[in-house]
């Protein structure tokens, strides 16, 4: 039995306002950014006429729509990955100093770190030049050198615009919020940009949420809402159908459709209140997002659920070999998020410490094993995604923390390195085939086209059509470097 | 009013000053007048600064003010902070100019800073007097206030609310607790005129309240367990419930919010032997930060301006503040009234191990310590030519006095091991090692051949131990005693201290024997090689130690460890051990006693104010002042500032209670209006549809914390344990109220954060948002679902459904159901049973997952809990 086979409530008067009649029918094309406006507006103050909450459109033309946010936590060697330094096999083992680059290490340019924790065993000056701990070779037409443990992202590397001059400020893992946010961690704590873009856009699917998290957070960089709110975190998700969400399954068994009896009672009892109240915007919201939750309940397990997926995509992420089974299941699930309208995902690789690639000592099995598990799937995501027409509307971001140092910590690690790193961004409009900026020959301090964090939220939020000022909130002044410089040099004209 | 009112109109007014308001008045208006130029009239663009006139009216390019917005010379540019203006902006400056720079008329300058209507002290206002057709009755000073006004905007009061859902709305409010069937039944069947108050005053003598309402004040004072690395402290201090418990049993004796005050700022330095108002301090301990001190002490001035004086205090770190009238030199000077402190760990109970328990409480250990201006706020550049001496704002210290004493502690302040208390504690550990060993003795006597000659030497050297521990510990307290309170006694006092070392070196060589003895015994039962080498080895060290400990036996001197009763924590990560040991100073500063008088001055402008306006927010909904800490110019003025200033001189005159002032709203005919909108005049909803002018209450989504006590105080499963050390997240299964769950940033109770549990760095106001998690919560969770069963069993039983049904509403809801609510109840009932072979309705809670279906009943009570009238206070 169905809702719609019980009598009316309302009797012969008929419901009192329209929107009891959408909630009839259920959602009727109401943005769920139209449902939480009166929560936005209470951020605010009403004394700011010139202020209005967003409408959960965009401020101009967008050319994407989502957003995959791959970050490696615990911090990428550069140079063994996206921006090879074959000097480092020339000077192997020699001084810093004793090279023709000693001056990478002149105090003035080593300012930029802001100390955490002052006298750390880790974030600190190694002087003596590591080698490469892998090859390296030329990837697509474009000829772009990256290093022997990402063959599979480098049969990509046609449509990836790789960006070598990224820089940051803390030198421990506190980056990682630093990342998410633009802000070093002891300025406090601010809204991360999938917030950002949470609260600025509507939804592109009523039956999902909008802004979604996988894998290991850690517990410095767990939430993303901050001032703009709870209702702006990212809600985390397993790639586990049978109980993908915190709440997600009942804990007594459901016999039949009893819960579904249950949930149509809760929205008639609710209507029924909102003859007593209305004009209560509460009210209303919690009506909707109770048909939210009942929709999420099946629409989550079935997107994870990977059934009708043909055993060749499986095999293409990985997902038939253990080492890349777990990344290539959140790969698969993302891009079935994407197809059917999820904003923003983002899926942090490696738990443990302060992030599985944080390889101060063992740094070459530590990045074989890494790489080995998540280079596959990467390569899957962006194939799959091309071949069914995503990647024009989808930003894939591969991100971390900081790089690594150029000189080697214990006998064979590398330490956290903020002067220069790379990260790389891929489809939504952006630019394939192409290098963007440089480190010096060490691969020690950017020097070319150099780029804050904030400048790659600055590309993501331009290609979906935001202005990062349009949404700053009163009483919340943001800086000039919270709001970074789009890197126009790699989006596509 | 704002402090640049302007009307709508011209271009000027629309276009030009709105721009320069925002973009300029900061350094060009009354604050500040930089380079003698104002810009916030015509006229004064026109008679300009130092460099001459701003403007040429008719000529924009010909205008200083052009030159200057327009350059594209960084330096030269305005404003030299921030974006450049944008074009539309410049635009609408030059045609303005160009056009003749029209003023409109009677253009007044902007406000003195100084004279914002919240730097001025409250004056209690003359309630207005009401002529009301419908009230007989004099008006309630709050009703007359609000009244005033929803006259002059045609606004009518709606009616008051069902006694019933009044009962709900003031339980919930005060205690956090719905009201039980019985208290509901007793409330409807009490007619007399006092029938409100009695119940008012029933609840606010619960203990219950002081749970309520110190999480409420929680919140504001930024309440956080430790949190860090693993077991290593960064932030907050362990055992800080004592400070909670402390805020809680304040509230319920209804202490004054001016001695709460004192206490959280100050109590080391006003009470320093009284460990019970010493927990208050915990409010500076909280703040504690391991790695950064100009963190932790921004964050001290920060929270504790906005949340006691509503003053952005902030805002001022770099540079001077944009609106209020705070230098950056002040900023440091606040600093410098917080810069001597660091916090301590004091011994508390029996507990003689700090990890396990003690209070964390702040004291000044620096009391030479400078502070210096950070050049545009960056700790790495410190002005280190000048010292900042402590002081508060110039602005506010002109009404205020604010004076600084230092303060002489006593020596049991000093030197906590002489507390009477922490002597007991040592005291009877020892006794009771004493008496194990004595029983152990015992048991040998009986045993005497199975043991080992030196087993037997192990027992009686234990005996020893206990005995010289227990004759150390009054030894070494009688020689604290001479040492520090400089006490006199017949014997010899030199010879008091030599035996309380003596005593010490003694308990030494017992121990260092101990130690040698049981490393021999266990190398005599073991077989293993391997593991017979490792134990040789061990016990030749502690052989060596042994006959060390010997060795100093015999050396002279009086110099013995005193009595512990606090450690001080780590300054940072990189203070050494031996700094973290030196002495406490013998005095104080005295500057956090000077601050604490300042701010519960009775002239001080804003504490009432903004005190009143917390607690309004919470039993109405909505705060007076919306921006609560933010009083400043760029704050937003309250809706009702007579209301606002007639309150806060009440509070202050009552003594500071909080409690009178609760009585005092609740007995409002406001906080018994409905908070429906249905019979709502048009009139009224035309006007004030955002019931900005309270025609009608708020409804109020529950805190995370009363939703979960809610639940298990209806299934009776609540238990109502006072205080106490926080219960660990994971344990999810306690029934204690919700505010005692550890509650960091790092760890929070699961289901608290799915329903906006409070952000531990800045809460002054609650978020309630509304996500589908929510839903799930309620729907799916173990709790909710185990809790609905008991709730059904809990109920009387009823004669039918429909009598189960009308219960069912009143006592989750607080109402009583239509007809209709009743019918689409009982159809669910009836479809739920056929369509269920499920459990029978007295079904056993259980808390086996996914054990067993939910019988119709329990998932009828379960829909009620999904109900949006029960997580709100309607």
């Amino acid at each position: 039995m169905t809702s719609s086979q019980y009598v009316s409530p309302f009797g012969k008067n008929g419901p009192r306002r329209a929107f009891l009649s959408d909630l009839g029918m259920g959602f009727t094309g109401l943005a769920l950014g139209a449902m939480l406006a009166g929560e936005r507006k209470s951020l605010g103050s009403p004394s700011d006429a010139l202020w209005s909450p967003p409408d959960g459109k965009p401020h101009f033309a967008p050319k994407a729509k989502s957003v995959i946010w791959l970050f490696m936590n615990g911090g990428v060697s550069h140079m063994e990955s996206f921006d090879p330094k074959p000097m480092l096999n020339q000077f192997a083992d020699k001084s810093i100093s004793e090279t023709p680059f000693a001056d990478v290490q002149s105090p003035e340019k080593l300012k930029l770190a802001r100390v955490t924790v002052i006298d750390d065993a880790n974030g600190q000056q190694r002087n003596k030049i590591y080698p490469l701990q892998v090859g390296f070779k030329k990837y697509g037409e474009a000829g772009i050198e990256l290093s022997d443990w990402v063959p599979h992202i480098g049969s990509c590397a046609d449509d990836i615009a790789f960006v070598r001059s990224m820089w940051t400020t803390d030198d421990n893992h506190g980056a990682q919020t630093q990342f998410h946010s633009g802000r070093h961690m002891l300025d406090g704590e601010f809204p991360t940009l999938g917030a950002w873009v949470h609260y600025g856009l509507g939804t592109l699917n009523e039956n999902l949420p909008q802004f979604l998290s996988m894998g290991t957070r850690e517990y410095w960089n767990a939430r993303d809402g901050h001032y703009l709110g709870p209702a702006h975190d990212a809600i985390p998700i397993r790639v586990d159908p049978s109980n993908p969400l915190e709440y997600g399954a009942s804990h007594r068994k459901i016999v039949g459709d009893s819960q579904r009896l249950g949930f149509d009672l809760v929205r008639e009892l609710n209507q029924l209140r909102a003859v007593e109240y209305p004009d209560d915007p509460v009210l209303e919201a919690r009506i909707r997002s109770y048909e939210l939750a009942f929709r999420m309940q099946a629409s989550i397990p079935e997107t994870l659920r990977f059934t009708d997926e043909t055993e060749s995509t499986l095999n293409m992420y990985g997902i038939d070999a253990p080492e890349t089974k777990e990344f290539g299941m959140q790969m698969l699930a993302c891009r079935r998020f994407v197809e059917r309208g999820v904003r923003f995902i983002q899926v942090q690789h490696g738990g443990g410490g302060a992030g599985a690639w944080d390889a101060h000592g063992g740094l070459k099995s530590n990045h074989t094993k890494n790489f080995q598990a998540v280079d596959k799937p990467i390569a899957g995501l962006l194939k799959d995604l091309k071949q069914r027409g995503l990647l024009e509307s989808t930003i894939v971001v591969f991100a971390t923390e900081f790089g690594r140092t150029p000189g080697t910590q214990g006998s064979d690690g590398r330490d956290h390195h903020i002067y220069g790193f790379s990260v790389w961004m891929a489809g939504g409009g952006i630019r394939g085939g192409v290098v963007h900026g440089a480190t010096d020959e060490l691969g020690f301090h950017a020097v070319e086209d150099r780029h804050y964090v904030t400048d790659i939220h600055a590309t993501i939020l331009k290609q979906l059509g935001l202005d990062s000022r349009k949404l700053e909130i009163p009483g919340r002044k943001r800086l000039d470097i919270d709001h970074g410089v789009p890197i126009d040099a790699i989006i596509a004209s | 009013m704002s402090p640049w009112a302007i009307a709508e109109g011209t271009d000027y007014e629309k276009n030009v000053k709105t721009v320069l308001a925002e973009r300029c008045f900061a350094c060009h208006g009354a604050l500040k007048q930089e380079a003698g130029l104002r810009l916030d009239t015509v006229a004064l663009m026109t008679q300009g600064g130092d460099t001459g006139p701003a403007i040429v009216p008719g000529q924009a390019k010909e205008s200083l003010i052009w030159s200057r917005i327009s350059s594209t010379d960084p330096d030269l540019r305005m404003p030299p902070e921030g974006e450049p203006l944008k074009q539309s902006q410049l635009d609408a400056i030059s045609q303005w100019i160009e056009t003749g720079a029209q003023a409109p008329p009677k253009e007044e300058p902007e406000q003195d800073p100084e004279k914002h209507w919240s730097f001025q002290p409250p004056v209690r206002p003359a309630v207005p007097t009401i002529h009301s057709t419908t009230q007989t009755d004099e008006l309630h000073p709050i009703d007359a206030f609000l009244a005033e006004k929803q006259m002059e905007a045609g606004v009518a009061p709606v009616d008051l609310v069902d006694k019933r859902l009044w009962l709900r709305r003031v339980t919930l409010d005060l205690i956090g607790l719905p009201p039980t069937v019985a208290e509901q039944t007793a409330f409807l069947e009490d007619d007399s005129p006092d029938a409100r108050i009695r119940v008012i005053d029933r609840l606010l003598e619960s203990p219950q309240y002081g749970e309520r309402w110190g999480r409420h004040w929680m919140d504001i004072w930024r309440y956080s367990d430790w949190w860090g690395l693993g077991a290593e402290v960064r932030n907050s201090q362990k055992h800080m419930w004592h400070w909670r418990d402390w805020i809680i049993e304040s509230l319920n004796q209804d202490k004054g919010y001016d001695q709460m005050i004192l206490e959280m700022l100050a109590a080391d330095e006003l009470y320093p032997e009284d460990a019970s108002k010493l927990r208050a301090t915990g409010y500076l301990a909280r703040q504690y930060f391991k790695f950064n001190r100009t963190t932790w002490m921004d964050e001290t001035i920060e929270h504790t301006f906005k949340g006691m004086l509503g003053l952005t205090a902030n805002c001022s770190k770099c540079h001077d503040h944009k609106y209020d009238p705070i230098t950056q030199e002040n900023y440091y000077e606040l600093r410098a009234i917080f810069e001597p402190y660091q916090v301590r760990m004091d011994l508390t109970g029996d507990e003689l191990d700090l990890q396990k328990d003690g209070i964390p409480r702040a004291f000044d250990c620096n009391l030479d310590a400078p502070t210096y201006v950070h050049i545009r706020g960056d700790e790495r550049n410190p002005k280190t030519d000048k010292a900042i001496e402590p002081k508060v704002p110039g602005f506010l210290a002109s009404t205020v006095p604010f004076v600084i004493h230092s303060v002489e502690l006593h020596a049991r302040a000093v030197f906590p091991g002489l507390r009477e208390d922490v002597v007991a504690a040592y005291r009877k550990r020892a006794l009771l090692q004493q008496k194990a060993a004595a029983a152990a003795m015992e048991a040998l006597e009986k045993d005497l051949e199975t043991k080992s000659t030196l087993e037997r030497e192990i027992v009686h050297l234990k005996k020893a131990i206990a005995d010289q521990d227990l004759q150390a510990i009054e030894l070494r307290h009688a020689a604290d005693r001479i040492r520090f309170l400089g006490e006199r006694n017949d014997s010899n006092s030199e010879q008091v201290l030599a035996e309380a070392a003596w005593s010490m070196r003694q308990l030494a060589v017992l121990q260092a024997d101990l130690g040698r003895k049981e490393l021999e015994l266990q190398l005599s039962k073991e077989s293993d090689d391997k593991k017979k080498e490792e134990l040789s080895k061990k016990l030749k060290v502690s052989t060596q130690q042994f006959e060390a400990a010997q060795m100093k036996l015999e050396s002279i001197g009086d110099d013995y460890p005193s009595l512990i009763g606090s450690e001080k924590t780590a300054e940072s990560n990189v203070e050494s051990e031996e700094s973290r040991k030196r002495p406490f100073p013998n005095r104080s500063t005295g500057r956090r006693t000077a601050l604490a008088r300042w701010i519960v001055n009775e002239k001080n402008p804003l504490t009432a104010r903004v005190a009143v306006n917390h607690i309004w927010a919470r039993h109405f909904g909505a705060p007076l002042v919306p921006t609560v800490f933010d009083f400043g110019r760029k704050g937003t003025p309250p809706t009702h500032p007579e209301l606002l200033d007639w309150l806060a001189v009440e509070l202050m005159e009552s003594g500071w209670s909080m409690k009178h002032m609760h009585r005092l709203m609740l007995m409002s005919s406001l906080y018994a209006r409905t908070s429906s909108s249905r019979d709502a005049t048009p009139d009224t909803l035309r006007s004030d549809r955002d019931n900005k002018l309270y025609w009608r209450m708020n409804p109020i989504r529950m805190e995370s914390q009363v939703i979960r006590d809610s639940l298990l105080s209806l299934a009776g499963e609540l238990d109502t344990t006072l205080g106490g050390p926080s219960i660990p997240v994971n344990n999810t299964g306690s029934k204690r109220r919700s505010l005692y769950y550890f509650h960091s940033k790092n760890e929070r109770n699961k289901l608290l954060s799915v329903f906006d549990d409070a952000n531990v760095l800045d809460c002054y106001r609650r978020a309630s948002s509304i996500v589908p998690q929510q839903a799930l919560a309620l729907e799916n969770s173990e709790l909710a679902q185990e809790l609905a069963i008991k709730i059904v069993n809990q109920m009387e039983p009823a004669s039918s459904d429909r009598d189960f049904i009308a219960g069912a509403f009143r006592k989750v809801l607080g109402y009583e159901p239509n007809d209709q609510e009743v019918s689409l109840s009982l159809r669910f009932l009836q479809v739920q049973k056929e369509g269920s072979p499920g459990p029978s309705d007295t079904e056993q809670a259980s808390n086996r997952s996914n054990a067993e279906s939910i019988s119709p009943k329990a998932a009828f009570l379960l829909a009620l809990l999904n109900h949006n009238d029960f997580i709100t206070i309607r």
